[in-house]
């Protein structure tokens, strides 16, 4: 048996959790009902490794077919690895008009014309989304299966997403992008992250961005061990001013799963009490990165606990207003006085 | 050498400082409750030498200085050893490798001799590695085990290793000490295991001491931050990191990290000038490590809104190494090693319950 296949049988087996290989199965539709059964009895990883190469003798099913079958798997949970957001600038005129079909065709030819050795597969997925696979091989290997880049792009919007893609294959990868969807520029979005749900809600603006404008008190939930009805009073409004405040920059209800957004400051020093560092005329370098499993959720929770001073400042509230989580902040113009920052890619 | 606030009456007049209650809540409780009255009243040092650099690796034996600048090290006090001889290292390492036989083997009869024994355990001394006269030798135990299925010439490999050592110990402390007692205060340990908790048992049975927990105070990070920081002309800090949590929900995460430069520039600037100009006398005082916190956390203020002082600050660590709040050291850079293991040596003092 051919041994590219064999280990990419064998890394299927080792990623599909056990409880999840019997849909994927199932929904690739290679395998008889009787074969379906056998595997499903099966325990130890390595006896299903065993069965599904002799299932693919005996089917006659190749490399092609596995690579769908890793699809199946990948589409259904897009959750593994960094996932990178990519934004298609100045459409063409004929942007708009192109179909799934030409998409198809072009971009494999397109691929094919600058690399030889590639191996591209394109699934179109219930919710309009367009998965790609890359197997990326050079002049002197044939494609890598192990190592697939993949691509998830909608049509018809610049919006692509793209996970496992190394520098090497950045460029090829733009110029058959911008070529079958006729954009002019492929550039960097600067959202990235583990969740490409969250990270295309973000980006496409797809999340609920529910502003409203009143809450029901908003302390009734909180336990406090002392009631006092002066200090509650007293404290209430603000309370409910600042959640106010974290809603209006963030969001109601659930927002979009983040895990980090990094900013790189190169802004001046400025303290009043330390005139050596105000009076420097470098920027003070700087990389700060928030990580949390959900930021977005833990930004407005520092707005509205009060650790977060409201309004939320606009550095912060980007994040989902631009649907970006990597800036590079400057100062804009050169004086000491200017005030106002603004943000670059 | 200079001492500071050594005496209680010396402390009372310096009392007005409004640093001593966060210095109290990261010596913790039990410290205030000892006899020795050198030691309850005392606080961690509001000034202390820069560090300069110390070439320690002509000193030190190059496989010594390997293991302690390569791992990672938890870190632990140590009440002072009765009776700890640093003649009898010898029979040391014979009587530790049988205690973990005996422990290991669970009432079997063991060989003493230990030439059948899995686990050899072997006592050095890290000579010189010393800042004053009255610091004991650092002492270093290693740990070499064969695999439970192994051939007769098959070596034994390294699987722990721990020291014990004192550097620039509080000498009024030191001299008031019973003759029989040595001090070493800080026990670094790296961790594999149940052998850190066996050596530990060994070493209360035999000496008669005992072991506790030491983490990293917040004080004591921004000491290490302020203190490595003033390295940078003389050796690449590379960067300044640091780490904190914000208590929300879900915990957020601040890594802060500062080019090396800017980060030398904002600490000379809040150098006072009596302080900062070379010479013996340079000292840094806890008031100039305050103000470059202070600086930090303005400039993060002043874009993100989000005040750090509600947080923790978690992790410090630069190109000299890396220190955290759980108590766990790694030295990246031998030079600068007695620095930093002076202020520990002293965490580790005001730390034990004596």
């Amino acid at each position: 048996m051919d041994e590219s296949k064999k280990r990419l049988v064998q890394r299927l087996i080792r990623r599909i959790p056990t409880k999840m290989l019997k849909t994927t199965l199932e929904k690739w539709g290679h395998l008889t009902g009787e074969q379906l059964r056998a595997m499903d009895s099966i325990q130890s990883k390595w006896a299903l490794t065993e069965s599904l190469l002799a299932i693919c003798e005996e089917n006659e099913l190749a490399v092609k077919h596995l690579t769908e079958l890793e699809m199946i798997y990948m589409i259904d949970n897009p959750d593994q690895g960094m996932w990178y957001a990519f934004q298609l600038t100045d459409p063409g005129d004929d942007a708009q008009s192109v179909d799934l079909m030409q998409f198809k065709e072009q971009f494999k030819s397109h691929l094919r014309e600058i690399v030889r050795q590639v191996s591209v597969k394109i699934k179109k997925h219930t919710d309009e989304a367009v998965w790609i696979r890359i197997a990326w091989g050079d002049t002197y290997s044939r494609p890598d299966h192990l190592k697939p880049t993949y691509v998830v792009h909608y049509l018809q919007t610049p919006y692509v997403f793209v996970t496992r893609l190394n520098s090497k294959q950045k460029p090829i990868l733009f110029q058959a992008m911008v070529l079958s969807t006729r954009y002019q520029y492929f550039k960097d979005a600067n959202l990235s992250g583990r969740n490409l749900t969250a990270i295309r809600d973000l980006l496409m603006r797809k999340y609920q961005q529910v502003f409203p404008t009143k809450y029901p008190s908003p302390l009734t939930e909180r336990k406090q061990t002392v009631t006092n009805p002066h200090v509650e009073r007293e404290q209430a409004k603000p309370a409910a001013n600042r959640l106010q405040m974290a809603c209006e920059a963030f969001g109601g209800g659930t927002l979009p799963q983040l895990q980090s957004a990094v900013y790189k400051l190169e802004t001046k020093f400025r303290d009043h009490t330390n005139t050596l560092m105000t009076e420097r005329e470098e920027p003070f370098r700087c990389v700060v990165k928030f990580s949390s499993t959900n930021l977005l959720e833990s930004l407005k929770n520092c707005a509205s606990s009060g650790i977060a001073s409201t309004p939320v400042t606009p550095l912060l509230s980007s994040i989902p207003l631009k649907g970006k989580n990597y800036f590079v902040i400057t100062d804009n113009g050169p004086g000491p006085s200017s005030q106002r920052r603004q943000t670059q890619n | 050498m200079e001492r500071h606030h050594n005496s209680v009456t010396v402390q009372r007049r310096s009392k007005t400082k409004s640093y001593r209650l966060s210095y109290r809540s990261g010596i913790g409780a039990a410290s205030r409750l000892g006899f020795t009255p050198g030691l309850t009243a005392r606080r961690l040092n509001t000034s202390r030498k820069a560090p300069k650099s110390n070439n320690i690796t002509e000193k030190v034996t190059k496989e010594q200085l390997a293991l302690l600048v390569k791992t990672e090290w938890k870190l632990s006090y140590v009440t002072p050893l009765y009776q700890f001889r640093h003649t009898q290292l010898k029979s040391y390492s014979r009587q530790l490798s049988a205690f973990i036989a005996a422990e290991k083997q669970q009432g079997l009869a063991v060989d003493v001799e230990g030439t059948q024994n899995r686990f050899r355990a072997s006592f050095s001394l890290v000579q010189e590695m010393t800042e004053s006269v009255d610091d004991a030798v650092t002492v270093l135990i290693q740990i070499h085990s064969k695999p439970l299925i192994a051939r007769q010439d098959e070596p034994r490999r390294p699987v722990w290793s721990g020291w014990l050592t004192c550097i620039n110990g509080n000498l009024e402390y030191l001299r008031s000490l019973p003759k029989d007692f040595i001090c070493l205060p800080l026990f670094c340990s790296s961790e594999a295991g149940g052998l850190t908790s066996l050596v530990k048992s060994w070493f209360q049975q035999s000496f008669d001491c005992c072991f506790g927990p030491l983490e990293i105070s917040h004080t004591s990070l921004q000491w290490l931050m302020a203190l490595w920081t003033n390295c940078q002309p003389e050796s690449s800090i590379r960067q300044l990191k640091m780490i904190w949590t914000l208590p929300v929900e879900p915990q957020l995460q601040v890594t802060y990290t500062v080019d090396a430069e800017d980060a030398w520039q904002l600490w000379s600037s809040v150098r006072k000038e009596n302080t900062a100009g070379a010479g013996e006398e340079n000292s840094i005082d806890i008031e100039e490590v305050m103000s470059f916190m202070q600086g930090l956390k303005g400039h993060f203020f002043r874009h993100f809104r989000l005040d750090l002082s509600a947080g923790r600050l978690n992790e410090v660590s630069t190109a000299l190494g890396s220190a955290k709040h759980s108590g766990r050291i790694k030295f990246s850079n031998s030079k600068y090693m007695i620095t930093t293991l002076m202020l520990l040596t002293e965490c580790a003092l005001l730390k034990m319950p004596i």
